[in-house]
């Protein structure tokens, strides 16, 4: 089975990350494919807050970069878990290219964070989750955060 | 059976690059062609005459051959940063960065800040706003930003269809006034003799020179181009040939409605005022009545679309520094769900909102002046800021001459090398006639340099104390220590 993990740079998407590894079984996949998108009309294209924020130069602010960054770092999450883990960076609208990549690599789910910090993180569903689940190909695992989620994975 | 995501790279981790050249192209000319002429021809009719259809075109001359700089940049360089990057590459001089980076900015702001004003000429002219009232000009224009604002914070200019339909929106009305002129030229109501009319006194060239400051204002924008360069595909075929063919098709529209204006309005009616001259004088076959609701609401949307891409630019350069920490890092935080810059928004919308104000209390003190006595704030801003364009341009042109045989690949594409020399010269003319023209634009541009060297110094001094924002990440703290050292390039 092949999963779509997505992470737009946020905390959450860590946490969503580490969720789905704890709620998976590992023996049943075969690929994990991190994804991240990039949208470049946005006034921020990529915002990373993963890893050490080191301030990048002025002039050499790079979406792409900080796009694989987040990216490196919530694949790294799957280091020696069992699949074989792939990376891509997207660039588009944030549903959409989720989508795309899941009917490229003919995912069999989805795994995202419900939204990225407030209320989406707790009760309500943020926009991306929602517009994935609503046109995905294949089933879509919406991670919250739960008591007990969190002690594993924090 | 443990494979690290690492080995794996070479074979998946790949970039989708979204952004066709067709959509760059759209991006530019929607970006380049609202700006300047709805809100501009009044005045470079008034500064040159009949023959202003010249400014413009020397305009977009000098325009385009800074755009090939642009491009040969760009596709050296695909990142968001701009002029600031090249310069920083070419010169290695922090300061003339930070400066350039400075300009960039208030550029912005002032330029929001007379679109905002355009707006309100032509909801003045929708509505019949008295233009006296100047407070309630003035509510409406900071109304214009708020709502700017909110909808940058919602995120919708995200959206390629919308920048596509907010193009064809502008090039329409800029088409119905091409035929107006047409129908003028066929009828004979200006003889077309006024094409060739200055109404300067002394050396035609200084009159087109004159207008070519005002003129140049309508080509900027082009620039923006370079923020989304990183999501191009093929940006080395793409770019070059997107931005200028964008650029080129801006040029020939102002030229082309420079033209049908003269010749379908008396230059004394069309002095200081809008587009909207062009269709009162009822030569269209649809009434003018009506003609006048449209086009002022398709010259709102153009005025609005630019005034969007702005914003974005502006609180993205922001955002920048933010990270940079050259500004406080609450400018890089970004909204929750909308996953805009919300603070560097905010922060835009109060400086531009602020200038407005200003503008408007400094004008009421001024009510019985004469109107050339009267000061506008707003208008002054944005002639001080072309001086710095014309002077950043001028610095990337050069730039691109200086990095020559650094970072080259095969497919890197190479713009000429006399017209390049020629866009220096051309740039450098403008900027020297701006102030002689008017040489109390010196002491504003040195009033803006000096608040860029006080908060450069402040920078310098202060700003790596810094911690994060509160509560945010306390980690980079000691981080900003590490690229510190290696900061006087």
């Amino acid at each position: 089975m092949h999963v779509i993990v997505a992470t737009d740079g946020s905390r959450a998407s860590l946490v969503a990350a580490r969720q789905f590894k704890w709620i998976a079984d590992s023996r049943e996949i075969t690929d994990v494919t991190v994804v991240a998108v990039v949208s470049p009309f946005a006034a921020v294209p990529f915002a990373n807050e993963l890893g050490s924020q080191r301030p990048t130069e002025l002039t050499e602010l790079s979406f792409a970069r900080e796009a694989q960054v987040a990216v490196d770092l919530v694949a790294a999450e799957f280091d020696g878990w069992g699949p074989t883990v792939h990376q891509q960076i997207r660039s588009g609208s944030p549903a959409q290219e989720i989508i795309r990549a899941a009917e490229d690599v003919e995912a069999d789910l989805i795994s995202l964070a419900a939204g990225s910090r407030g209320l989406t993180q707790t009760i309500l569903l943020g926009s991306t989750a929602s517009r994935v689940q609503h046109s995905a190909p294949c089933p879509v695992l919406v991670c919250r955060p739960t008591r007990n989620s969190e002690r594993v994975t924090s | 059976m443990a494979i690290p995501a690492t080995a794996d790279l070479s074979r998946h981790s790949e970039l989708k690059r979204s952004i066709t050249a067709r959509q760059l192209y759209f991006y530019v000319v929607g970006d380049v062609l609202g700006s300047g002429i709805y809100v501009l021809v009044g005045l470079v009719a008034a500064a040159v005459g009949g023959a202003f259809w010249m400014a413009f075109l020397a305009g977009v001359a000098i325009a385009a051959v800074t755009g090939l700089a642009y491009a040969e940049l760009v596709t050296k360089y695909p990142r968001a940063a701009g002029a600031s990057l090249y310069v920083n590459k070419a010169f290695r001089n922090p300061l003339l960065t930070f400066f350039i980076t400075i300009c960039m900015l208030s550029a912005n702001m002032a330029a929001v800040g007379s679109l905002a004003s355009g707006f309100v000429r032509y909801f003045s002219g929708l509505v019949g706003l008295s233009e006296e009232s100047i407070w309630r000009g003035t509510i409406v224009a900071v109304v214009f930003v708020a709502l700017i604002t909110v909808i940058n914070l919602i995120g919708i200019t995200e959206s390629v269809v919308v920048n596509v339909v907010m193009t064809f929106i502008e090039l329409s009305g800029l088409v119905v006034v091409v035929v107006i002129g047409v129908i003028a030229l066929v009828t004979g109501v200006n003889d077309p003799g006024v094409l060739l009319q200055f109404s300067a006194e002394g050396s035609p060239v200084l009159a087109v020179l004159a207008g070519v400051s005002l003129a140049f204002f309508a080509m900027t924008g082009f620039e923006n181009a370079a923020n989304v360069a990183e999501e191009t595909i093929d940006p080395s075929h793409a770019f070059p040939r997107a931005l200028l063919g964008g650029m080129l098709t801006a040029g020939v529209v102002y030229v082309l409605v420079s033209v049908s204006a003269a010749l379908a309005v008396p230059i004394g009616t069309l002095a200081g005022e809008t587009l909207l001259e062009v269709i009162r004088a009822d030569l269209f076959f649809i009434p003018a009545t009506v003609m006048l609701v449209v086009f002022g609401l398709v010259a709102m949307v153009a005025i609005s679309n630019t005034a969007l891409v702005t914003v974005v630019a502006q609180s993205r350069i922001l955002y920048g520094m933010a990270r940079e920490d050259v500004v406080p890092g609450v400018f890089a935080r970004i909204h929750p769900t909308r996953r805009s810059p919300y603070v560097a928004l905010l922060f835009g919308a109060a400086v531009v909102v602020s200038l407005l104000v200003i503008g408007a209390a400094i004008r009421t003190t001024q009510a019985d002046l004469p109107v050339d006595d009267q000061l506008d704030v707003v208008d002054r801003l944005a002639t001080i800021t072309v001086v710095f364009l014309l002077f950043i341009y001028a610095l990337v042109i050069v730039a691109c001459l200086k990095l020559r045989g650094s970072d080259e690949t095969a497919d890197t594409y190479r713009a000429n090398t006399p017209l390049l020399l020629l866009g220096i010269v051309g740039n450098l003319a403008v900027l020297v006639y701006t102030l002689i023209d008017d040489p109390a634009a010196l002491f504003w541009v040195g009033g803006l340099l000096a608040v860029g060297l006080v908060l450069y110094l402040l920078e310098k001094f202060f700003g790596h104390k810094q911690p994060g924002a509160p509560g945010e990440h306390p980690a980079p703290a000691t981080a900003v220590e590490a690229p510190a050292a290696d900061k006087e390039l």
